[in-house]
């Protein structure tokens, strides 16, 4: 930082000329170098060698592991299931969270903004403390699994624990502030005028609302939707405390691979056949963002 | 508010709120209130209450000893990513050159690459080159996933920055690095608090780099959480959840206080 230029020792001189910050490449290499070290070891080079070990079979190069992942139904089973809950979860926050983010984008108390921070407090807690809050009520004895019996949607010796409605429960509940956060970003951008002139030409508040916001949200709502569902289908903790083994998805089968089965090449294969679909998520969510800075920046 | 909440539709958006704020709250209350019932099991609500279960967790050693564990590791994070992170921050923002948005994408892609596959990658090159020993091994992994927050919370206040505000210290005879200490980070100093304190909370919920990555006679506090959770249900084990509930909402009301003050 300090090589990048000399000190003016001389304060006479034409103030514009000496102050500009002459752009000499190796102070922003300098910068870098520290986060660009630790990434190339620790992200980089970890990431690839994942790649490597799931194409080695014994001491080969072999596609054997893509082989046993494609020519299994019971994979092919465990991806439609994962996929499936990254699209309820993904339908679950999107219907509870655009209420709540119009709402509050909308509102103007000063209650919006405690209600916010509200919205954001479960993000701040663990995962496996919230998980672990559903299971108290998803077994047997628990308040939520009664409700579902007495309700009648199942029969008594029921529990949600280690089921997929149970974890698609405690999931879409970790990721709706998300969600939320997002859907609110959006609304807040766009002008309530516009909806009152709507309603000031006739249109009912719903069919306003309709026409005018959620056409103006939908890059938005699309991005909250990819960003939930690229959540979904590559989380963890929540999966794997409520649904355990008996509703496997594609984390808790990685996870089974590596610490139970000691298969890493085969955990390798299955983490970059999952990576493959978050990256093109990414992607998507790339342009969809790239698509709405063009929109906004026209006059 | 543009829509009246008295009409049928606003009704039915406002109930449709009403319930998203109880079951966004809901597991978390529970993980408090439950721990007080005094039955050897968890039941929601809790039968007559008590806080012996509060008290166990308090004294038992596996307990705190995860959570000074989690303490070291989210500190050690959080000073290495807020530094590395504001110092890449300030080089994306002051320089021009070829390759920036590339070297952006790269540094904030962590955000988007599942953590289990993160650490599937880490277990096979930690064992690979024996690199790092005990805790230092799950620090420097956290530092990859808490390093992008780091970035995003700071590129946007880096770029607002006035540089004619440099430019003046530098006029009257600061160095680049004076002007660097003394007058940018002053200015920018909320986001690098917002992003230390991401960072630090990110690294202290983690629980899958550290499921693979911690030492297993020191494991992180969520890690003890984990492993007790599916061994059954004690009540302690929901009573420390619930006091990590409670110190969050603490830390939550200073930062926001602290915010307000200073704002």
């Amino acid at each position: 930082m300090t090589a990048a230029r000399p000190v003016l020792d001389a304060p006479g001189t034409d103030g514009a000329a000496a102050s500009s910050p002459r752009l000499i490449p190796y102070v922003p290499v300098l910068l870098f170098a520290p986060c660009f070290i630790i990434y190339a070891v620790l992200f980089i080079w970890p990431q690839l060698s994942l790649l490597a070990t799931s194409f080695v079979d014994g001491n080969q190069w072999s596609v054997a592991h893509y082989q046993r992942f494609l020519g299994d139904g019971y994979y092919w089973e465990l991806l439609g299931r994962t996929l499936f809950l990254g699209v309820i979860t993904t339908v679950i926050t999107l219907v509870l969270g655009l209420p709540v983010a119009y709402l509050l984008a909308r509102m103007q108390s000063r209650w919006a903004g405690f209600l916010l921070v509200i919205t954001t407090f479960p993000l701040l807690v663990s995962a496996v403390v919230r998980s672990f809050g559903w299971m108290v009520l998803f077994f047997r004895d628990g308040l939520v699994s009664k409700l579902v019996v007495a309700l009648g949607l199942a029969s008594p010796p029921f529990q949600l624990m280690y089921t997929m409605s149970g974890v698609v429960i405690a999931l879409a509940q970790v990721l709706l502030p998300l969600m939320v956060l997002t859907l609110y970003g959006v609304f807040r951008s766009i002008d309530r005028d516009l909806e009152l002139a709507a309603m000031s030409l006739g249109a009912r508040p719903s069919l306003a609302l309709w026409l005018v916001t959620l056409r103006l949200a939908r890059g938005g709502i699309l991005a909250g939707s990819l960003l939930v569902f690229s959540l979904a289908i590559s989380t963890f903790a929540t999966p794997s405390l409520v649904g355990g083994a008996r509703a496997h998805v594609m984390s808790t089968a990685i996870y089974e691979q590596t610490i139970e089965l000691l298969n890493w090449p085969f955990a390798a294969a299955l983490s970059s056949i999952l990576l493959v679909f978050v990256l093109v998520l990414a992607l998507v969510y790339g342009r969809v963002l790239e698509g709405r800075g063009q929109t906004e920046a026209r006059p | 508010m543009t829509i009246d909440l008295k009409s049928p539709f606003g009704a039915l958006l406002l109930a449709l709120t009403i319930i998203a704020f109880c079951y966004l709250l809901l597991p978390i209350l529970v993980i408090v209130v439950a721990p007080l019932g005094s039955t050897g099991y968890l039941s929601f609500p809790p039968q007559s209450l008590t806080l012996k279960w509060y008290q166990a967790a308090l004294n038992d050693t596996r307990y705190v000893g995860s959570f000074l564990t989690s303490l070291k590791v989210a500190t050690i994070t959080a000073i290495v990513s807020t530094v590395i992170g504001i110092l890449a921050a300030h080089g994306l923002t002051r320089y021009e050159f070829r390759g920036r948005k590339f070297i952006e994408a790269l540094f904030l892609s962590p955000l988007i690459l599942p953590t289990l596959v993160l650490a599937v990658g880490l277990s096979i090159f930690f064992s690979r080159t024996g690199l790092l020993t005990g805790t230092a091994r799950l620090a420097a992994s956290h530092v990859i996933v808490c390093t992008p927050y780091v970035i995003r919370v700071s590129l946007p206040v880096f770029q607002r920055f006035d540089r004619t505000l440099e430019e003046a210290a530098q006029n009257l005879g600061a160095t680049p690095l004076q002007s660097f200490l003394m007058v940018l980070l002053p200015v920018v100093r909320p986001a690098i608090i917002a992003g230390a304190v991401m960072a630090f909370i990110t690294s202290f919920d983690e629980v899958v780099l550290a499921l693979f990555l911690a030492e297993p006679s020191a494991p992180t506090l969520p890690v003890t959480i984990y492993s007790a959770v599916q061994l059954g249900f004690d009540p302690s084990v929901a009573a420390v959840s619930g006091l990590l509930v409670l110190l969050t909402m603490a830390l939550m009301v200073i930062y926001h206080i602290f915010g307000a003050v200073r704002d």
